[in-house]
């Protein structure tokens, strides 16, 4: 039995049955941590200690004969954007290098109620702004499926500690692609659930109309599983939506009772046609087993990236002025100077503080937002934004699901693309219309390209989460 | 193709100083990106209304409740702990007006 090749389900089962203790299991992940997270650096800081005494505490519950819940005594890994109490969180920042976070954010308080165990806090491109991880401050993480290769962003370091077997599942965020994306990029599970389903608050904003908490997983049931405990209203995220949800247990769907949309524009210039060939052999044997297949067109996913790079920029300038050097993170002020000027500890702290795409997205949020371009580009982008979420309304009233590949190619190398932001901003072409509609998506390993994981991204209806993932598991199956 | 005063200008409003090296950088990269979501020129959104959140939902509220979270003194102190300059339970900031 290798503890660190354990899904959800399965430690869970082995806990429950006595097989395994929880400090064994928290144990064996974090000598996979120590052989081997020298290369990969997942990780931006551990939490040991912690990690051992939650899962003796879950121990001495089992061996009390209690009945534990399904998450309890197993170990998971945090983006390093969602705070934890008590535990460093930098979103792979200078300015916030030092900064402890004082509450819990909604989500680990769930998980925390389920008594998970916090292995520690990952890596990521600096405030979630990047696809590769190499936008983080303190260095970027390897792909552990291909060494000299990104593992994609931002949540690189949730996607390879999974894929890695440091921590049995992971949390990240998605605001244009950032768990899907990683995901396929690792060979794991990544979900991107509707906007408004899991409360936000405690993660560090992005742009908080596009920013999405989920899960990054060996499996598709395992998703399912945390998206389950941590979904759910919240008085502290006020766009969380309060809903009756339907369970994952419930009956599955039907093969034979599923509708599958293939977007035309999804297959096109750019991507790869090795990852083109692996996605369409997975559809024509959805198609034998009985599903229905119809090309169907999102026209405005044309436009998508370029109303993605309006949006989010701007909300990123407006969120990110709340690092001023005055109430936390990094400060250039100086107690004993009495004749300092505000603007200039403004300037200096932020200036100092911010990475290079960080100051490139708060520059072009600022320019967007400014007098004179403000209807030219934010107002006429959030037009284009309504009439790509058209497209998917339409769509969904003729399909249950659209598949599309997860990205154009596979993981890259260190360096191919920080030259050039657009071309790394082009790693996202088919997640950031996700985001921007608000739908659900996952992202799934299918077959191998050329030895590297390749993802698939299914798309589900507003809300329609849970019929997305019974979708998943399926689709899952087949491309075993 | 942005001119550095125009990069100047922007890095001034945005809040965050930059190194003169720097300036001619982003004004290159700031232009690819502009160049870039132009794009959006080609669509017709005539009558589209603006969709401006990730929500429908409308003017969400709560009551305040003063058991949570901020009243906790730990996490309180924490908080103002974090603060560079404090004055007891202030964020201290020099003076802006003479």
């Amino acid at each position: 039995m290798n503890l660190k090749e354990l899904t959800i389900k399965q430690a869970h089962e082995l806990l429950e049955k006595r097989e395994v203790t929880s400090s064994e299991l928290t144990r064996a992940h974090f000598d996979e941590i120590k052989k081997n997270d020298g290369d990969i650096h997942a990780f931006l800081s551990l939490a040991e200690e912690e990690a051992i005494e939650s899962a003796k505490k879950v121990d001495a519950r089992i061996s009390k004969g209690e009945p534990i819940e399904m998450l309890a005594g197993i170990p998971v890994a945090i983006k390093d954007n969602i705070l934890i109490r008590d535990i460093k969180a930098t979103a792979a920042s200078k300015i916030l290098e030092n900064y402890t976070a004082p509450y819990d954010a909604t989500v680990i308080k769930k998980l925390k109620e389920e008594e998970a165990v916090f292995v520690g806090k990952t890596n990521m491109d600096e405030f979630a702004m990047g696809s590769s991880t190499e936008n983080s401050a303190f260095g970027p993480t390897k792909n552990p499926a291909a060494l000299d290769r990104v593992p994609g962003g931002s949540s690189g370091g949730s996607a390879a500690a999974v894929k890695a077997g440091f921590s049995v599942y992971a949390l990240g965020s998605d605001t244009g692609g950032s768990i899907r994306q990683p995901a396929g990029f690792c060979g794991v599970v990544g979900f991107k659930p509707s906007y408004g389903a899991v409360s936000r608050h405690g993660l560090m904003a992005m742009a908080s109309s596009l920013d999405q908490i989920g899960p990054i997983t060996k499996c598709v049931d395992d998703a399912a599983t945390v998206f389950e405990i941590i979904r759910g209203v919240d008085t502290l995220d006020s766009t969380s939506a309060d809903r009756e949800w339907q369970s994952y247990s419930d009956k599955p769907v039907d093969i034979e009772e599923i509708k599958f949309g293939v977007p035309r524009e999804y297959f096109t210039h750019g991507l790869d046609p090795e990852i083109e060939k692996n996605i369409k052999s997975v559809i024509s044997k959805l198609e034998k087993e009985g599903a229905q297949i119809e090309e169907i067109s999102l026209p405005y996913s044309e436009w998508a990236l370029a109303a993605y790079y309006i949006i989010m920029p701007a909300e990123v300038s407006a969120n990110l002025a709340r690092f001023d050097g005055i109430k936390y993170g990094r400060s250039k002020i100086n107690k004993n100077e009495k004749l300092q000027n505000l603007l200039n500890i403004y300037l200096e702290s932020r200036g100092e503080g911010f990475g290079a795409e960080a100051r490139r997205r708060i520059m072009l949020g600022t320019y967007v937002l400014s007098a004179g371009y403000y209807d030219a580009y934010y107002a006429k982008a959030q037009k284009v934004r309504r009439l790509i979420k058209q497209d998917f309304t339409h769509a969904f009233k003729e399909v249950d699901a659209i598949i599309t590949p997860t990205s154009p190619t596979t993981a890259f190398k260190f360096g191919e693309k920080t030259h050039d932001p657009l071309s790394m901003y082009l790693a996202d072409i088919y997640t950031v219309s996700i985001n921007l509609a608000g739908v659900p998506a996952i992202s799934i390993p299918i077959k191998e390209v050329n030895g590297l994981p390749a993802g698939l991204q299914i798309i589900g209806n507003n809300f329609e989460d849970i019929k997305l993932l019974k979708i998943a598991k399926i689709v899952e199956d087949m491309s075993k | 193709m942005l001119t550095k005063k125009e990069v100047e200008k922007i890095a001034e409003l945005a809040r965050l100083k930059l190194e003169e090296k720097e300036k001619e950088k982003f004004a290159e990269d700031l232009s690819l990106i502009i160049g870039y979501i132009q794009k959006l020129s080609e669509v017709n959104v005539e009558k589209v209304e603006p969709m401006t959140g990730g929500t429908d939902l409308e003017s969400v509220t709560r009551q305040d409740d003063e058991t949570k979270v901020i009243s906790d003194p730990e996490m309180r102190k924490q908080i103002l702990d974090a603060a560079p300059n404090r004055e007891e339970d202030y964020f201290k900031v020099p003076s802006i007006l003479e």
